[in-house]
């Protein structure tokens, strides 16, 4: 088993490595047999991944404390599905799923019915690069494979707050988003090889690029819904280097999607986004060696070592080469492009949409890496927290809503301010009606209520466009309203999906917002039978008992709660000794309803009559996980339906525009 | 007169000196979670008190000197003049922190005055390579005739 394991590893070296000079021969040769060659040989690299994922899913199963990867992130009493999940809880496992997503990927591309296509034995190039890096990375120092020198009784267990449903899914999905942007980068790259300068590689790869930016959403939501439940600060977005990693991304490929479209109906920005994809793809390696190189602090790193450097050196190598391709087709891609009719248009708000976004981008790597910049340029490291992002974020993200509010609203090539004007007067009314609302119900914090009316100003403007649009098809084809709203998003699913996720971008945003500037806090050491008040809440000492599960002791305080003086039940706040993990663990205990989370956590006890409680009020914190879900959903509707057409550029091209 | 005085000076320090005494400060109190969130805590700014025990000792250490009288800043000044600014979670709001501040704003001016000047330029060209017809109405009878004609169109479209 262990020779299995091993051989898939250096096989995986050997094929890859074949694979690529076999299209290199098959280009230079025009020689189809070489091409087809090396798409066997991409089957072959999805047999050896799958079949080292499933060797390690087995030695993870069965507790095979030889090898040492399993000693280190299992043990005996671990539930099945988290020994299974310790796939990739460490460095090695995490670069086998790395490396066997990118060969899945590779291997659908290249057996698609695009499989014909010029530009895929260089996408394929491309990708077989990176496998052949994940793979020669593995056998250099991230084997998980590799064997202990005494095979220990039981392992080290896995990490406590590792024990989560989030650990099931926060993982894949960010490596499913992470992996599948090289998808697109490869197309991009691929066809500036080839000197296609046209919107073909971003039609083939539009749904590519929107799936690794719904996994990427997903990935980064889950990962929030999971530190808020598991971490025991109360929080679901600290600002850490790799949480910051993983925005990155998301802000450049979100640019992305929006001024691809302005690619596709008018012909510009192509140098722009080839940046904006070659970039974004950059930002994945980049965050890859974030965690595994040791060099920030953080919550999620796997620790130091000579992996980080590979991966530095990997990064530099792919951005020197895509920078060189860039420039050396530059005058190419100049060409053919249509100029913009009026600065007011939906194009320059899309600009203005790129440049917000990519400074938010900008703003996030510059605080991630100032503390290293400082230490490297003054000796001294200056530490970059929360309150900084917040800071600088707060300013960018209010921006981005705005234009996400007047955008929908601004015609293509030529705009006219009477037109925007008499579309924007309700959803502005009802953003200006809210901020006055809020303010005579005694809200505080100017900042907070600018944020919340502007975003019911963006919730209203996409409300609108649904209304109109229902209106007008049931105007015009008399269908019932639910049969019209059903119509008027099949027929163009691109739009509505968008405006869908925009809404559930407004719902994240106003339990942002809320949760930051309204949320209470208190530290509480209460006796038995003692109660105190937070916010709408009452609670009340009930008792404090201590439990075995699985020779785990668990201590559970009953806190009785009423909420506006009904009675809701009793949480039961929880603190875990594991019997393989030094240190406790927190389990939250959370009582959600529509406006606001309580949030509690047994912070110690002195006896069992005396505790002390860590409590919070957290306002529309469920909006968060509920936007999300509007955003996938969003997504998903762009997804499935939409369709990319050059059409509309060659018309414009033939007619002299 | 004198016994009134000193009956009145008496009661001015009891009524300034009690309340001092009676409202210590404790981890729920507004200054004290002002300093709290300004502190890094050697990193451990955003574990779970419940768990770490460095937070532990700064929510102790910033009550004491809460309590002895020092301000908040004071109480920040000291942990960098012990630390030095790697005490805080922020860079410095004074000239020394103005490149960790300005930057993400300069970079976001530049990016306004790259793509101004871009689309100026894409502009212009616009400018030079296209007629723009202005559309004028002869009537409003034939601007009701176009008007209906393109609603016949929209909804062949639907």
């Amino acid at each position: 088993m262990y020779l299995i394991g091993n051989i898939t590893i250096y096989l995986g070296i050997v094929i890859a490595a074949y694979a690529l000079i076999a299209n290199i021969l098959g280009i230079r040769k025009h020689s189809k047999k070489w091409i087809e060659s090396a798409r066997g040989a991409v089957l072959s690299l999805i047999f050896v991944s799958l079949l080292a994922s499933f060797l390690l899913l087995y030695f993870l199963g069965t507790s095979q404390f030889q090898f040492e990867y399993v000693a280190s992130y299992t043990s005996l009493n671990l539930p099945m599905v988290y020994k299974l999940t310790a796939f990739w809880a460490g460095n090695a496992g995490s670069l086998l799923l790395w490396t066997v997503l990118l060969c899945l990927y590779t291997g659908i591309l290249v057996f698609s019915k695009e499989k014909r296509n010029p530009m895929m034995p260089y996408v394929s190039s491309i990708l077989l690069l990176n496998i052949l890096f994940f793979f020669t990375v593995m056998a250099l120092d991230g084997n998980p494979f590799a064997m202990t020198e005494t095979i220990p009784a039981d392992g080290k267990g896995l990490n406590p707050m590792l024990q989560h449903p989030g650990m099931i899914l926060h993982p894949v999905t960010l490596y499913l988003g992470y992996v599948g942007l090289a998808v697109p980068f490869a197309f991009a790259i691929g066809a500036l090889i080839l000197r296609r300068m046209d919107a073909e590689w971003i039609k083939l790869t539009r749904r590519w690029t929107i799936t690794a930016w719904l996994f990427l959403t997903l990935g980064n939501i889950i990962g929030g819904w999971w530190a808020y439940l598991e971490l025991g600060w109360g929080g679901y977005w600290a600002w850490d280097p790799v949480e910051n990693a993983s925005f990155l991304p998301w802000l450049t490929v979100s640019a992305f999607l929006h001024s691809v479209m302005i690619q596709e109906r008018k012909g510009m920005l192509k140098t722009w986004n080839i940046s904006l994809i070659i970039l974004s793809y950059i930002l994945t390696l980049f965050g890859t060696f974030l965690v595994r190189s040791g060099v920030l602090t953080s919550v999620h790193a796997f620790g130091s070592g000579p992996l980080g450097t590979y991966f530095l050196v990997f990064m530099a190598f792919m951005m020197l080469f895509s920078i060189y391709i860039v420039m050396t087709r530059y005058q190419l891609i100049k060409k053919e492009s249509i100029p913009i009719d009026s600065y007011f248009s939906k194009e320059s708000s899309f600009l203005l949409n790129n440049l917000i976004l990519v400074a938010g981008a900008f703003a996030v790597f510059w605080g991630s890496m100032y503390p290293l910049i400082s230490e490297a340029v003054t000796g001294t490291k200056i530490n970059v927290g929360a309150p900084y992002f917040d800071s600088v974020m707060a300013p960018i993200l209010l921006c981005l809503i705005l234009l996400m509010a007047v955008c929908p609203l601004i015609a293509w090539q030529k705009a006219t301010v009477e037109r925007f004007i008499k579309n924007a007067i309700w959803p502005l009314a009802a953003g200006i009606v809210s901020a006055i609302t809020l303010i005579i119900l005694g809200t505080k914090g100017i900042l907070a209520v600018i944020g919340l009316s502007s975003t019911i100003f963006m919730f209203a403007t996409h409300v609108q466009e649904f209304i109109q649009g229902t209106r007008a098809r049931m105007r015009a084809t008399k269908e019932n309203i639910f049969r019209a709203i059903y119509k008027l998003i099949r027929k163009n699913q691109r739009r509505y999906g968008g405006y869908i996720v925009h809404i559930g971008i407004a719902l994240i945003a106003v339990g942002v917002i809320a949760s930051h500037a309204y949320s209470e806090e208190v530290l509480k050491t209460v006796n038995l039978g003692e109660s105190f008040t937070i916010g709408d809440y009452e609670l009340t000492f009930k008792g404090l008992t201590e439990t075995t599960d699985k020779g785990n002791g668990i201590v559970v305080a009953d806190i009785g709660t009423t909420y506006r003086g009904k009675d809701v039940g009793t949480v039961q706040p929880e603190k875990v000794f594991y019997e393989s993990w030094p240190e406790p663990s927190t389990e939250v205990a959370i009582k959600t309803n529509w406006k606001e989370d309580l949030y509690l956590v047994l912070s110690s006890w002195e006896n069992r009559e005396k505790i002390t409680l860590q409590v919070k009020v957290n306002p529309f914190v469920s909006w968060i996980w509920a936007g999300g879900i509007i955003m996938i959903i969003g997504t998903a509707v762009a997804l499935v339906g939409g369709k990319t057409s050059t059409v509309g550029i060659w018309k414009a091209l033939r007619s002299g525009r | 007169m004198k016994m009134r005085k000193i009956v009145f000076l008496a009661s001015l320090i009891i009524l300034v000196i009690v309340p001092s005494v009676a409202t210590a400060f404790t981890e729920n109190s507004q200054e004290f979670r002002n300093v709290i969130e300004q502190l890094d805590m050697q990193g451990h700014a955003d574990h779970d008190y419940s768990t770490c025990t460095i937070q532990h000792v700064y929510f102790e250490e910033v009550l004491e000197m809460l309590n002895g009288g020092m301000s908040e800043k004071e109480i920040l000044q000291s942990y960098v003049d012990e630390y030095g600014q790697a005490a805080l979670r922020i860079p410095a709001t004074d000239k020394s922190g103005w490149i960790a501040w300005g930057m993400p704003f300069a970079g976001l001016t530049a990016g306004i005055a790259v793509v101004g000047a871009w689309l100026k330029k894409v502009k212009g060209k616009a400018e030079n390579d296209t007629l723009i017809h202005e559309v004028k109405w002869e009537s409003d009878t034939e601007r009701e005739i176009a008007e209906k004609i393109f609603e016949e169109e929209r909804r062949k479209h639907f």
